[in-house]
């Protein structure tokens, strides 16, 4: 049965990672998933303006649901940072009445409500209940590509509040590389923060929270890093360009979103999945791709 | 230029005038606020912290003044390095949703123009536009990508005219 969602792009992926809008868009495709135009959406909330003044930031993302909603319809999103916001958004006005009734007061200007009625999901949670379509659209194996997954903070944490997968040892997306014939390696810092959200504050310490990162990445052994979230993938993609460890040796490593891994397993075209634009060069992984 | 956040960069030979109670009451009442005076001080928030070897005064530093009543604690850089990964609130054995408190500090800090200058640029960019970042449109022309859905920007900026996002400086 076909799946439908309205798609919530967010600012950074039809800025920065149309890469990730085109590839998530081509695995749709093959999978029947149906991807409605978010009509109105503005920017999720995001962690920017829930830390300057939270009651703005719940009013901005509670109209975005409202909009869903009355629509009658439920949210997908490829990014990470959308999907924290929104959900950690509807979780609050879930558990706390007072609060709900200033956004919804705010809220009605516009004509809108939050009722809580539309389901928030990450692309990828779709993906993963896709297992075995997923499994039946492989074409071609990436045998032998070793995956660094990076799954992003807020795809995981709070636990509470993004209810997808083990916080301390997640597996989905991992499964989800497997199928496609690649392997998911363990890696030490797989965890930690890639340190995005401080390149507003402090661009030196985003720096070496990446570093550090990357360091982990390249002596685990990975072919390549995989994100499925534009604010991270900003730091392995455009950040970590020219980066250097303490003995002057390269940092820099092929960088993918997940759909545009799963897309070149499914045969998917290689301008299609946008590999075009990825910036760190991808001539050591190119044969995996069809490039 | 002279940074105006994150100015307490050490506890040595600092006298603190006051522990104001009430201040720690009202920490308590933000959101994720509730269960802040169950802090035993085990620093495993900080432990998992990916900015602890990186700035001045760590996450279990700013727990324990946030008990003792330090409205110092607004200028530590951990309000503002914090990355917002959730680690310690995930993993805090009392449950205290300690990130999500941390979010309650910047947004006092920030009223009293305590910030870093990109979230001053930030909230003007989303007041303006509703947006952080506008579309590449030759990007998503190469790529066959249907234009980004429009948005009317008198309707957020309704929303945050509502909410007095560009006046919650204090004394305005």
């Amino acid at each position: 049965m076909t799946q439908t969602y309205e798609v919530f792009l967010g600012c950074a992926i039809p800025a920065r990672f149309n890469n990730y809008e085109a590839s998530m868009r081509a695995v749709a495709k093959e999978l029947d998933i149906e991807l409605l135009d978010f009509e109105g959406a503005s920017c999720c909330g995001t962690v920017v303006l829930k830390s300057i003044d939270e009651p703005s930031w719940l009013a901005v993302s509670g109209r975005n649901i409202a909009l869903a909603e009355k629509r009658g319809h439920n949210i997908v999103t490829p990014c990470n940072g959308c999907f924290g916001s929104l959900k950690d958004c509807a979780h609050v006005l879930h558990d706390n009445e007072a609060v709900r009734k200033t956004t919804n007061k705010t809220l009605s200007a516009l004509g809108l409500q939050f009722t809580g009625k539309a389901t928030i999901r990450h692309f990828v949670e779709v993906l993963y209940d896709m297992k075995n379509e997923i499994k039946g659209k492989i074409v071609r194996s990436l045998d032998g590509l070793s995956i660094a997954f990076h799954p992003g903070c807020h795809l995981l944490r709070p636990s509470k509040v993004a209810g997808f997968d083990d916080p301390e040892l997640p597996r989905k997306v991992d499964e989800l590389l497997e199928l496609a014939g690649a392997k998911s390696i363990p890696w030490g810092l797989k965890l930690r923060c890639c340190g995005s959200p401080l390149l507003i504050a402090s661009e030196s310490i985003a720096s070496r929270v990446l570093k550090e990162k990357m360091i982990s990445v390249k002596a685990a052994g990975a072919n390549c890093v995989v994100t499925n979230c534009p604010a991270c993938h900003t730091q392995f993609d455009i950040q970590a360009i020219g980066m250097k460890d303490d003995e002057g040796s390269s940092l820099e490593l092929p960088a993918l979103f997940v759909t545009q891994v799963l897309g070149a397993a499914m045969g998917i075209d290689a301008d299609a999945l946008g590999l075009r634009l990825n910036r760190v060069p991808l001539d050591p992984i190119a044969s995996f791709l069809g490039l | 230029m002279t940074e105006n956040w994150g100015q307490l960069k050490s506890f040595e030979g600092k006298r603190f005038e006051a522990l104001d109670a009430e201040f720690t009451k009202e920490v308590s009442k933000l959101i994720g606020g509730q269960d802040l005076t169950t802090c035993y001080s085990c620093a495993k928030c900080s432990a998992g912290c990916p900015v602890s070897d990186k700035v001045n005064i760590q996450v279990h530093e700013l727990m324990r003044m946030l008990l003792f009543g330090l409205k110092e604690v607004l200028d530590t850089d951990m309000v503002w390095l914090c990355t917002t990964c959730y680690q310690c609130q995930q993993r805090c054995p009392q449950g205290i949703e300690i990130t999500d408190i941390i979010f309650g500090l910047k947004n006092m800090a920030f009223r009293k123009r305590i910030t870093p200058p990109g979230y001053v640029a930030s909230r003007k960019a989303l007041y303006d536009n509703g947006k952080l970042y506008e579309p590449t449109e030759w990007e998503r022309d190469d790529l066959g990508l249907s234009p980004v859905p429009p948005l009317d920007v008198a309707e957020t900026r309704k929303v945050l005219d509502k909410t007095g996002l560009m006046k919650i400086e204090e004394g305005k």
